[in-house]
């Protein structure tokens, strides 16, 4: 769907190209259909769903959670024991669709298209998701949770009342059952 | 497709500062980071005086390490020189930036680690200018396995007696292992020697197993032959705190000890690696680091003698959230200890010192402070003091000697 709207997108603006003579005509259709190509694949791979996570971004997503629980798992393309925990969710929220989990990148959003492989790997591009925007990054940290020293993975449950518990490291399937409150099985 | 033109705009050499009674403000000059290659644009810079007093410094900047000097202590710049001229990914973060060292006769040694594609591999990649940094040798790979594995957070180091080491943390050990349907917690740590001024290198050797992944390695003197390291090791199964050890120019590691007891049981990334100088009134030595252990939790300062084998004068610098990326040097027997923090508003960094080899400490002192992104901060030694070298996106890069500032601003 993105692709064909974008080839469509693009297909317009090449046709404002000038075309100078009929001599040339082929040569600027073949140009055109190699842009449109180029261009096409450019926007496929920028067709995730990664939103820029600012100073505001926490707030907003608490809020988009207002009076439901909800887990937030903060991540990097950096760091080897967050593959891990990306593997266990990948396969948990297979079993457990519903289960409300919010992905969040800590590595600058130019970096979107590797951290798009990784999440595709473990089937989770579809998820909300968010990539750090700024390179204030303490700022960042510090809005999510001040007592955050940047350690990764890092991940936080906050319950109805979005009263709000912590985890540095891997995840495991107790600490979730535990945050949850119900069985869950990957 | 629109171009962000990024601006650096730089406050100028003594005014670079918002030092801690002095009020300084006025831009002075701006960088278009587009159209330059300039260390103000690039990033994880690394810095170092040559024997005649010249600057040095390293960056990254589109893939490319840039060397340029500067002889006015960092006011103005040479035209920075590519060290690779084909582009590579050079990792250019806190933890991981190109390293530079200039020894006696000239010869200028940089290191750096490339990314490389497979997750997390890398490798340790050496070039040296033997032209007074005119013109840098190919870049050559000091990792000898020829996999395409984790080999990253190098650091770069020559010793009195003229031998260049170079460590890293090393992942061909957990590879095998994993082949196997082994386990294998952590990474390695290796390392390799130049006797010959970067001519050839050593074969590569094991130091220890089961080491952090993600954290750089700090090194000292350990007489004028020898080594001392510092790094994060698993001990037991995820506790993650520091151990030391000696390393010969042989390729033997003398000895290894725990240097830090924090109990950090995580099974984490910190991205947060130590540092250490050796003391020049005790011979001991001194290291700080982060740690959010069970015991432990902030910046801690500890010294470190291989006679007692145990940390001794184990200080709290900072347990406020945000606080991190210590650095050590030491100037006229003074110990200081700079580190950055997070108030919630700006970044500072923070200055504390001591005059009793590490036993008792000065308040802090703020020295600089950003409202925008910014590296970790470095001490540069120099014969004449001290300096610290932090790049920002506000201000760009700012080298700017702390050492005549904290005298005056001393309160004891």
């Amino acid at each position: 769907m993105n692709m064909a709207m974008s080839f469509k997108n693009l297909l317009i603006e090449v046709r404002v190209y000038p075309v100078t003579s009929t001599r040339h005509r082929k040569s600027v259709v073949w140009q055109q259909l190699v842009l449109a190509l180029l261009l096409a694949v450019a926007s496929y791979s920028h067709a995730d769903n990664f939103k820029p996570f600012t100073a505001d971004s926490f707030a907003e997503i608490k809020a988009s959670f207002q009076g439901s629980e909800f887990l937030v798992g903060l991540w990097s393309v950096d760091c080897p024991p967050c593959l891990v925990e990306l593997n266990m969710m990948g396969a948990l929220l297979e079993n457990n669709p519903d289960l409300p989990f919010v992905l969040i990148s800590t590595d600058p959003i130019s970096d979107r298209e590797s951290a798009m492989e990784f999440l595709e790997d473990f089937n989770l591009h579809g998820r909300e998701s968010w990539m750090f925007a700024d390179s204030f990054t303490e700022r960042l940290r510090f809005s999510i949770d001040p007592n955050w020293y940047g350690e990764l993975p890092r991940s936080y449950f906050f319950d109805s009342e979005h009263v709000m518990q912590s985890h540095s490291g891997i995840m495991t399937m107790e600490l979730l059952a535990k945050w949850f409150d119900r069985e869950l099985s990957l | 497709m629109i171009k962000t033109v990024l601006r650096r705009s730089l406050l100028s050499g003594a005014a670079a500062l918002f030092l801690q009674g002095f009020s300084v403000a006025a831009l002075s000059q701006s960088v278009d980071c587009e159209a330059n290659t300039s260390i103000h644009c690039g990033s994880a810079p690394s810095a170092v005086f040559d024997a005649n007093g010249r600057l040095w410094t390293a960056f990254v900047q589109s893939e490319q390490v840039f060397v340029s000097y500067s002889d006015d202590q960092g006011t103005s710049y040479s035209e920075p020189v590519a060290v690779n001229p084909i582009p590579e990914d050079a990792e250019h973060n806190g933890e991981n930036r190109p390293k530079i060292i200039v020894d006696q006769d000239g010869t200028i040694y940089i290191s750096w680690t490339l990314k490389t594609s497979p997750r997390f591999t890398g490798e340790i990649r050496f070039s040296r200018s033997t032209d007074g940094g005119k013109s840098f040798e190919a870049p050559r790979t000091i990792n000898d396995d020829n996999l395409f594995a984790g080999h990253r957070f190098e650091t770069l180091y020559q010793n009195q007696a003229g031998h260049l080491y170079l460590t890293w943390i090393d992942k061909r050990d957990l590879e095998a292992h994993l082949a196997d349907d082994r386990e294998y917690a952590g990474a390695a740590v290796y390392y390799a020697v130049s006797k010959d001024q970067g001519k050839t290198f050593s074969d590569n050797y094991r130091v220890a197993d089961h080491s952090c992944e993600c954290c750089r390695i700090a090194i000292a003197p350990r007489g004028p032959e020898n080594i001392a390291i510092l790094w994060r090791q698993i001990f037991g199964e995820t506790t993650r705190d520091h151990a030391i050890a000696v390393l010969t120019p042989n390729g033997a590691t003398l000895e290894t000890h725990r240097a830090s007891y924090d109990e950090w049981q995580i099974d984490a990334c910190p991205h947060h690696g130590p540092t250490m100088v050796q003391s020049s009134l005790s011979g001991d030595y001194h290291m700080s680091w982060f740690t959010n252990g069970d015991l432990h939790q902030g910046i801690y300062y500890g010294k470190f003698s291989f006679d007692s084998q145990q940390p001794d004068q184990v200080y709290r610098v900072d347990g406020s959230p945000g606080a991190g990326h210590p650095y050590l040097g030491e100037f006229n027997d003074t110990l200081h200890l700079i580190w950055k923090g997070f108030d919630g508003e700006q970044s500072t960094v923070q200055l504390i010192r001591s005059f009793d080899d590490g036993a008792s400490w000065t308040d802090p002192t703020v020295l600089a402070t950003t409202t925008q992104g910014s590296d970790h901060p470095l001490v540069v030694t120099h014969d004449d003091g001290l300096y610290l070298s932090w790049h920002s996106d506000e201000y760009g890069y700012v080298f700017q000697k702390f050492t005549d500032r904290s005298e005056s601003l001393s309160s004891d």
